[in-house]
C-alpha cells in the first residue's frame, strides 16, 4: 500500500456490534477514515462514542464485525465462537499505528515529564535512549512543555498535563491519533491550548478521530463530524453541513442543548 | 560503679552475640519475603482461578494461625513424618512463608489500589503485561506500600525472638541464660535496648525510602 495515497484508508470498520451483557453499545457501526482526515464524533452520553474509539486500538473487543487498520485486519470476529481471528501479537503490533489521550489524562506520576514521554518508545519500541530523549524533547518542545521536563505530573495544570499526554502518545510516532474527550476534564481557561496543539496536529496531516462535546471547536477543526446514538452513527457529514441542515432532528436538539450550555 | 559498667559491657558483647542470627534469619526472611510477596500478589489477582483459591486458601492459613504454631509444625512436626530440618533452616522457611502471606495481601491491596487508567494508558503505548507491571504498576505499588511493608518489618525483629522454642539460641536466649545465671535485671534490659536499636533502624531505612519515592507527589 502507498504511504502518500490520499485516499489511503487508515481505519475500516466494518459492521462492528458490542455489547456489555444484554445493552448494545454498538450497533452494526461502519465507517471509513481517510488519511489526513480529522472526524469529529459527538452525541448524547452513552451512545458508545469512547467505546467506538476503544474499539480501534483495542482496549475492549468487538462482538462482530471486522476492524482494518492501514489495510491489515486488526479484529474479525468469528461469529460462531466469539473468538477473535487475529493473534494478541500480530494486534499488538498493528495497534502501534494508533496513539490514544484520555479525558483524565492517565500520565505515570512516578515518571517526570520527559519521563513519561520517553517510556515505552524505549521499553516497548527497544529503541536506543539517546535517540529517544532527542525526539521526546522535541516532541515536548512542539507542544510547548520544554521548560517542564524535569516536572512530576502532579507539579503541573491539568492543560499541560494533557498536554504531555499528547506527546507521550506521539512519542509512538503514530500514524493515527484517538482522543476522548480531551478538554473535559479541564478548567474553561485551560481548553485552548490543548485545543491548539490538536489544530497543530490537524494542519500537519495527522489522521485523528476525536470525540468532544466542543462543538466550535469539531466544527473549526474536523472535515467531518459524526453524531451517534444508541450505538449507530446517524449522521456523517461535513461540520457545516451537519450544523445548519441536520437530517435528523434529534441531532438539532442535540446541539442547541450543548450550544445553550455553553452559553450559560 | 566501675566492676557494674564491665558486667554490663560483658553481657552485652555476651547478648550481641546471640543477635547476630537474630540479624541472619532477619535478613533471610526480608530478602525472600518481599519479592515472594510480590509475584503472590501478582498471582492473586491473575485469570486463572485455580491459582486465586489455592492462594486464598495459602494467605488464610498462615495468617489464622500463630506463627508459634508454624514454627513447631515445620520443625517438630515435620520430623515425625522423617523430614528433619536444621533449626535455622526450619525457622527460616516458617518466616518466609508466614512472612509472605501477610505481604501477598498487602501487596494485591496495593495493586488494587492502582487505577484503570494507568493500565489502560500502558496497553495503548503497546506495553505488554510485564512491561506494564515492571515500569508502570508495581513502581507505584511499592512506593504505596512503604508504610506496611514498614510495619511488617517492625513486627518481624520481635517475631524472631520466637525461635527459642525450637531450641535455638538468639538474642532473648543470651538474655535469659545471663539472667538466669546472675540473677540480674540488666541483662532484659540490654537486650530491650539492642530490639529498640535495630527497630529504630529499620524505620530510619523505611523513612528514607519513603522520602525518595515521595518526589513525585
Ligand atoms: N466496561 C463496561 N461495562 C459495562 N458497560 C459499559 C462499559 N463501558 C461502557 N459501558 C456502557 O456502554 C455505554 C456506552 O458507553 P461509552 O462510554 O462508549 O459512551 P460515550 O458515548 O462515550 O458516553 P460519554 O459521553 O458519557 O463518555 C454506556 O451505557 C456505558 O454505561
Ligand atoms: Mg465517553
Amino acid at each position: 500500500m502507498n504511504n502518500t495515497d490520499p485516499d489511503m484508508k487508515m481505519i475500516q470498520a466494518l459492521n462492528i456490534t458490542k455489547s456489555f451483557g444484554a445493552h448494545t453499545v454498538l450497533d452494526n457501526v461502519t465507517l471509513e477514515v481517510k488519511k489526513g482526515e480529522v472526524i469529529a464524533i459527538i452525541g448524547p452520553s452513552g451512545s458508545g462514542k469512547s467505546t467506538l474509539l476503544r474499539c480501534f486500538n483495542g482496549l475492549e473487543e468487538i462482538d462482530s464485525g471486522r476492524i482494518i487498520i492501514e489495510g491489515d485486519i486488526f479484529s474479525e470476529k468469528d461469529e460462531k465462537h466469539h473468538k477473535d481471528k487475529i493473534s494478541a501479537r500480530a494486534k499488538r503490533e498493528i495497534a502501534k499505528k494508533l496513539g490514544m489521550v484520555f479525558q483524565h489524562f492517565n500520565l505515570f506520576p512516578h515518571m517526570t515529564v520527559l519521563g513519561n514521554v520517553a517510556e515505552a518508545p524505549v521499553t516497548v519500541l527497544g529503541q536506543k535512549k539517546s535517540d529517544v530523549i532527542k525526539n521526546a524533547l522535541m516532541i515536548l518542545d512542539k507542544v510547548g512543555l520544554l521548560d517542564k521536563k524535569d516536572a512530576y505530573p502532579s507539579k503541573i495544570s491539568g492543560g499541560q498535563k494533557q498536554r504531555v499526554a499528547i506527546a507521550r502518545a506521539l512519542g509512538m510516532n503514530p500514524d493515527i491519533m484517538l482522543f476522548d474527550e480531551p478538554t473535559s476534564a479541564l478548567d474553561p481557561e485551560l481548553i485552548g491550548e490543548v485545543q491548539k496543539v490538536i489544530s497543530d496536529l490537524a494542519k500537519e496531516k495527522m489522521t485523528m478521530l476525536i470525540v468532544t462535546h466542543e462543538m466550535r471547536f469539531a466544527g473549526e477543526v474536523a472535515d467531518r463530524i459524526i453524531f451517534m446514538d444508541e450505538g449507530k452513527i446517524i449522521e456523517d457529514a461535513k461540520p457545516a453541513d451537519l450544523f445548519n441542515n441536520p437530517e435528523h432532528p434529534r441531532i438539532k436538539t442535540f446541539i442547541d442543548k450543548i450550544s445553550r450550555r455553553d452559553a450559560e | 560503679m566501675e566492676n557494674y559498667l564491665q558486667y554490663v559491657a560483658d553481657s552485652a558483647a555476651f547478648i550481641l552475640e546471640g543477635s547476630v542470627l537474630t540479624l541472619q534469619l532477619y535478613a533471610v526472611t526480608i530478602i525472600f519475603a518481599i519479592p515472594l510477596g510480590i509475584m503472590l500478589a501478582l498471582m492473586k489477582i491473575s485469570k486463572y482461578q485455580s491459582l486465586r483459591y489455592l492462594l486464598t486458601f495459602y494467605t488464610w492459613v498462615f495468617r489464622g494461625t500463630p506463627l508459634l504454631l508454624q514454627l513447631f509444625f515445620t520443625y517438630y512436626g515435620l520430623s515425625i513424618i522423617g523430614i528433619n530440618l536444621q533449626p535455622f533452616t526450619a525457622a527460616a522457611l516458617t518466616f518466609v512463608i508466614n512472612y509472605s502471606a501477610y505481604l501477598t495481601e498487602i501487596y494485591r491491596a496495593g495493586i488494587e489500589s492502582i487505577d484503570k487508567g494507568q493500565y489502560e494508558a500502558a496497553r495503548a503505548l503497546n506495553m505488554d503485561y510485564f512491561q506494564t507491571m515492571r515500569r508502570i504498576i508495581l513502581p507505584q505499588v511499592v512506593r504505596r506500600t512503604i508504610p506496611p511493608t514498614c510495619n511488617e518489618a517492625i513486627t518481624l525483629v520481635k517475631d524472631t525472638a520466637l525461635v527459642v522454642v525450637i531450641g535455638m539460641g538468639d538474642l532473648l536466649r543470651s538474655a535469659k541464660e545471663l539472667f538466669s545465671r546472675d540473677f540480674a535485671i540488666t541483662p532484659f534490659a540490654i537486650a530491650a535496648v539492642i530490639y529498640l536499636l535495630m527497630t529504630t533502624v529499620i524505620v530510619y531505612f523505611f523513612r528514607k525510602l519513603e522520602d525518595k519515592y515521595s518526589i513525585y507527589e
